[in-house]
């Protein structure tokens, strides 16, 4: 090698190379970093140091149809721990504070591994004052507990209303992932009832406080002054179609039993009163919903959680003749004046189909008002299976009313099809048929059902979808906004609604099987019904509409085993449209001597 | 050429401006880095101190007969040995490792102030007459040379700084005219080996460069076939090699190797690092608005880490600037050491490039997650007096050679 020994050329440019490589190597670095990845990296640092805290925001209350509050929210002291500050030592004394078994919050922490560890877990809600005291005394030992305001439903209105409200629960993780955007770890959602169907609007949407935490996530200070802040939206306040007073009434006559009652303004399809007994304590579940209470509950042989005004199905019963004689005459198979030899029963073929009394020779209206069997049994002959149904639908049985509180069951409306796949074609007769004439048989219907129909009664063929939302009130702007409901429209003569309407007010006006329930001052119409019960004691059914000349109610009652409708569901329905009336603005229905 | 009198001549202000700049942007960066620390609070006054000595000082040793060094080597270089072996004994633990001696207030590293002993000291002996770096007793007297000051370093421990002590030494034995040939033999298996480190394709693109350098050198096949297979074995023996390493030192090469492997462990550090400067984007965030930095998401950051704070408050182009200063200092510390005919001055300037480039490589380079965490500090930028003022001095001590690059010795 020829190279002179010291400050060589070669090395030099060996040095000046290596030298100008790794300024290069550091450029393009920087570059890649600080210009094409520049985005990614602000996510994260901003991650990194800004903590999102949400803000809730209030649920929105709800009101009766007199803007009475129903439901509203009150403060709760709840217990969150951030894992990732947290030392587990603490646990077991925490959990004996908080009354809760050991291990509690480990498994909360298990259940919810999945998110960042950085995110607080709610471990329990509704601490009690005690609770709080010594929490805020040892915060300072208590790394990554906090204890944190919160709203949560208040029940205290005197009504219960379970199956109407329905109840909120801790978003599950299945829920969560679907809707990021909109809830977070810990957040409650509508589970069923009116919480579920309008969780949109009861909602509101949650603000966010950006804080500013160093490496150890001890808060630093606000974030841009707080000027990104998103402040919480409280959700709309619902004003429900439910009248309180009737509604407390209805809850208070089901004490005891089983049942459901549904009651509807007849024009406008608003429920002014729903109750499926027996109800549950929505109380219990406002706070922290442990597992055990909802298997209590769903474990109950009388089924609380279960509405079974929307999906119990029963056999109508007599409450379905005024239908018989609706397409009776809209089909002119008989008048106003056609009458029926009754003997206490109807023989067909060897069969001989019972009635509960000698009516003798009896015409449409009085066989309304006396519940003749007879009479119907006749008629369903001449309507036919077919024709039947298709007057049934237009009455809204066999199929679901739509009504905004969700969940509910179509009922059973048989016909052609629906017999030859029951009993195979030809192996069933005319007699089958009969059963059908008095409501019973596989014909079966929802309480919701047999309310619209007692609406449809009330206002000759005219009302809508049954619904619980009358309108919402935008935040503090005041500004109702109404909603509009489908027409349900059974397409029949006023006159034939005119007859069977009369039949109906003799039931309770005349000589009727509920006649025990009338007012002085208030007229209604309505029919029984006992509706046969293969497991036990009859279910009583009453269907009603009040006042008469202009009604405002229609009801529609069926309490399970108790025996015949007149002497167990018409006082009960005679109790809500009384305190309902009472009730309305400017009425003058004073009335104090209700039996 | 003329001796010439002008100021210019004996004076080189780029190098000066370069690092004035520097000791500057430092100061910025550990006044924000430290200003709300509660610990940390005042260690930009303590460092102001430090650079106020640290100028004084660059003026005594770029005005003293630039002789003396020659004179003062062998005893600077025995009083290093004495400070490195005080500090086993009486040395301060600070963060798990002994490096500190303190008189009264003041405290400082002697393993900063033994490089100036380890360059002078090489320095003399690689060009004392008659001295052969080729000849393998010599290469032996310069190993002895170098591992004394590193085996006391490395009882500390302090790895970082060994490591800086054998690299200074390998470059100017380099630069004293070592056979290439043989520098290469020494340095293509480290090379080979770190290289492995991140995979086949690396390790392949190492062993075709030795390929080409072998072809270069033209040596025969035997001699040819044995380096390959030394080289391709030591990558191989690494794996081996690695189980020696303390569990905290493994980590820490499995970490620079995928630091998204233990990301709140060993690994949060390079990620914060790299999130702090990624952030800065071109601008920067601003003077103490980095997040990372004013959130101390990076511990120490003032002293190894400072660099972030750089790259996120002025972000690329406060970056680019910095490393440009430091390549226009480099570069002219190569024209001083070509350009001084004083061949002792000129293998010191070597010396002092060397050690100041490994620092300027290994510290960016880990803080933009190109190299492995290594914990030195970047001369000028990085907080800590001993430091500072050696780097000063020795800036001093190669303008002295600048200044006197015309004479002989």
């Amino acid at each position: 090698m020829s190279e002179k020994i010291f400050g060589s050329r070669l090395r030099k440019n060996i040095f000046m190379i290596v030298i100008a490589f790794v300024g290069m190597t550091f450029t393009f670095q920087l570059i890649k970093m600080q210009i094409l990845e520049h985005t990614t990296y602000t996510t994260q640092s901003d991650n990194n140091s800004i903590k999102k805290k949400p803000l809730q925001a209030p649920r929105g209350i709800f009101f009766d149809r007199n803007l009475d509050v129903l439901v509203s929210n009150k403060p709760t002291y709840n217990l969150q721990i951030t894992p990732a500050v947290y030392d587990t030592i603490h646990s077991s004394t925490i959990e004996a504070i908080i009354n809760e078994e050991r291990g509690t919050i480990n498994k909360i922490f298990e259940k919810n591994k999945i998110y960042s560890k950085y995110l607080p877990r709610i471990i329990k809600r509704d601490l009690n004052y005690n609770n709080v005291v010594w929490f805020e005394e040892h915060s300072e030992n208590l790394k990554g507990v906090e204890i944190i305001v919160e709203m949560q439903r208040d029940y205290s209105y005197g009504v219960k209303g379970s199956h109407i409200f329905g109840y909120l629960r801790e978003i599950n993780s299945v829920q969560l992932e679907k809707e990021k955007n909109l809830y977070d770890l810990g957040d409650f959602i509508g589970i069923s009832g009116i919480e579920r169907s309008y969780e949109n609007l009861l909602r509101g949407s949650k603000g966010y406080e950006f804080i500013l935490v160093d490496s150890r996530r001890k808060t630093i200070g606000r974030y841009l002054e707080g000027n990104n802040d998103i402040q919480p939206v409280k959700g709309k306040d619902l004003v429900l179609t439910i009248d309180k007073k009737a509604q407390q009434i209805a809850e208070a006559e089901f004490e005891g039993l089983s049942g459901s009652l549904v009651a509807i303004e007849p024009s406008t399809g608003e429920i002014l009163a729903y109750v499926s007994a027996p109800e549950y304590d929505l109380e219990s579940f406002a706070a922290f919903t442990s597992r055990e209470q909802i298997n209590k509950l769903s474990s109950d042989p009388k089924k609380p959680l279960f509405d079974r005004a929307a999906n119990s199905i029963y056999p109508p019963g007599s409450t379905y003749k005024m239908l018989g004689a609706i397409i009776g005459l809209e089909e002119n198979l008989i008048d106003i004046n056609s009458t029926v030899y009754c003997r206490g029963g109807f023989q067909f073929g060897n069969r001989f189909f019972k009635c509960h009394g000698n009516h003798g020779s009896i015409s449409v209206i009085p066989a309304i008002e006396k519940s003749c069997n007879t009479f119907f049994y006749k008629l369903i002959l001449d309507i036919g299976l077919d024709r039947w149904a298709r007057y049934l639908k237009m009455f809204g049985f066999g199929e679901k009313t739509g009504f905004d509180l969700g969940a509910e069951t179509k009922g059973i409306v048989p016909n052609t099809e629906y017999y030859d796949r029951a009993f195979g074609k030809n192996k069933w007769t005319k007699g089958t048929l009969i059963s059908l004439g008095i409501g019973q048989g596989e014909f079966s219907v929802t309480t919701l059902q047999l309310a619209q129909y007692a609406a449809l009664l009330a206002n000759s063929g005219r009302t809508k979808t049954p619904h619980v939302l009358q309108g919402y009130i935008e935040g503090i702007k005041n500004i109702d906004y109404n909603i509009e409901y489908k027409d349900k429209i059974a397409n029949i003569s006023q006159r034939t609604f005119d007859i069977v309407r009369e039949g109906m007010f003799k039931v309770v006006n005349g000589y009727g099987t509920a006649r025990h329930i009338k007012l002085p001052n208030i007229n209604i119409a309505g029919k029984t019904g006992t509706s046969q019960n293969p497991h036990g004691e009859d279910h009583a059914l009453f269907i009603a509409f009040a006042p008469y000349e202009n009604p405002k109610i229609a009801v529609a009652v069926i309490v399970e085993n108790v025996g015949f409708g007149g002497t167990h569901a018409a006082p009960i329905a005679q109790k809500v449209i009384k305190a309902y009336l009472e009730n309305i603005e400017g009425n003058n229905f004073t009335i104090s001597s209700a039996k | 050429m003329e001796p010439s009198n002008k100021i210019l001549d004996k004076f080189d202000f780029v190098v000066f401006a370069a690092i004035t700049l520097l000791t500057a942007i430092g100061m910025a960066a550990v006044y924000s880095a430290t200003y709300t620390h509660p610990t940390a609070y005042g260690n930009f006054n303590k460092q102001l101190i430090s650079g106020i000595i640290a100028f004084i000082l660059f003026f005594v040793a770029y005005l003293i007969p630039y002789k003396t060094y020659r004179f003062i080597a062998a005893p600077v270089y025995v009083i290093s040995l004495l400070s490195l072996l005080a500090v086993i004994f009486i040395g301060k633990t600070v963060y798990g490792s002994k490096s500190w001696v303190s008189f009264g207030p003041i405290g400082f590293q002697p393993s900063e102030f033994a490089k100036i002993g380890l360059i002078l000291f090489l320095a003399y002996y690689l060009t004392r007459k008659r001295k052969n770096p080729n000849n393998f007793y010599d290469l032996f007297i310069i190993s002895v040379i170098t591992l004394i000051p590193v085996a006391l370093i490395l009882m500390q421990p302090d790895m970082g700084t060994a490591i800086v002590y054998v690299i200074i030494s390998l470059i100017m034995v380099f630069w004293s005219g070592v056979d290439l040939f043989l520098f290469f033999l020494l340095i293509s298996p480290v090379v080979v080996v770190f290289a492995s480190l991140f995979g086949l394709a690396t390790f392949l693109i190492c062993m075709i460069l030795v390929i080409a350098l072998l072809v270069y050198f033209k040596k025969n096949v035997f001699v040819n076939a044995s380096i390959i297979v030394l080289n391709i074995s030591a990558a191989y023996l690494m794996d081996y090699g690695i189980n020696f390493l303390k569990p905290h030192q493994q980590k820490r090469i499995e970490t620079f190797i995928n630091p998204l492997a233990d990301p709140l462990g060993a690994g949060y550090n390079i990620m914060q690092t790299k999130v702090a400067i990624g952030s800065g984007g071109i601008w920067g965030k601003g003077f103490l608005h980095g997040n990372q930095t004013q959130l101390r998401f990076i511990p120490e950051q003032w002293t190894d880490f400072i660099f972030c704070v750089i790259g996120e408050e002025f972000g690329f182009v406060g970056s680019i600037l910095t490393i440009a200063l430091f390549i226009v200092l480099f570069f002219k510390l190569v024209n001083i050491a070509t350009h001084t005919k004083n061949i002792f001055g000129s293998t010191v300037v070597v010396g002092i490039l060397a050690l100041m480039f490994t620092h300027f490589a290994i510290n960016i380079g880990m803080n933009i997650g190109v190299a492995p965490v290594i914990g030195l500090p970047l001369p000028f930028l990085s907080f800590g007096g001993s430091s500072l003022i050696v780097n000063m001095i020795l800036i001093g001590i190669a303008l002295n050679f600048y200044k006197n690059r015309r004479e002989q010795i």
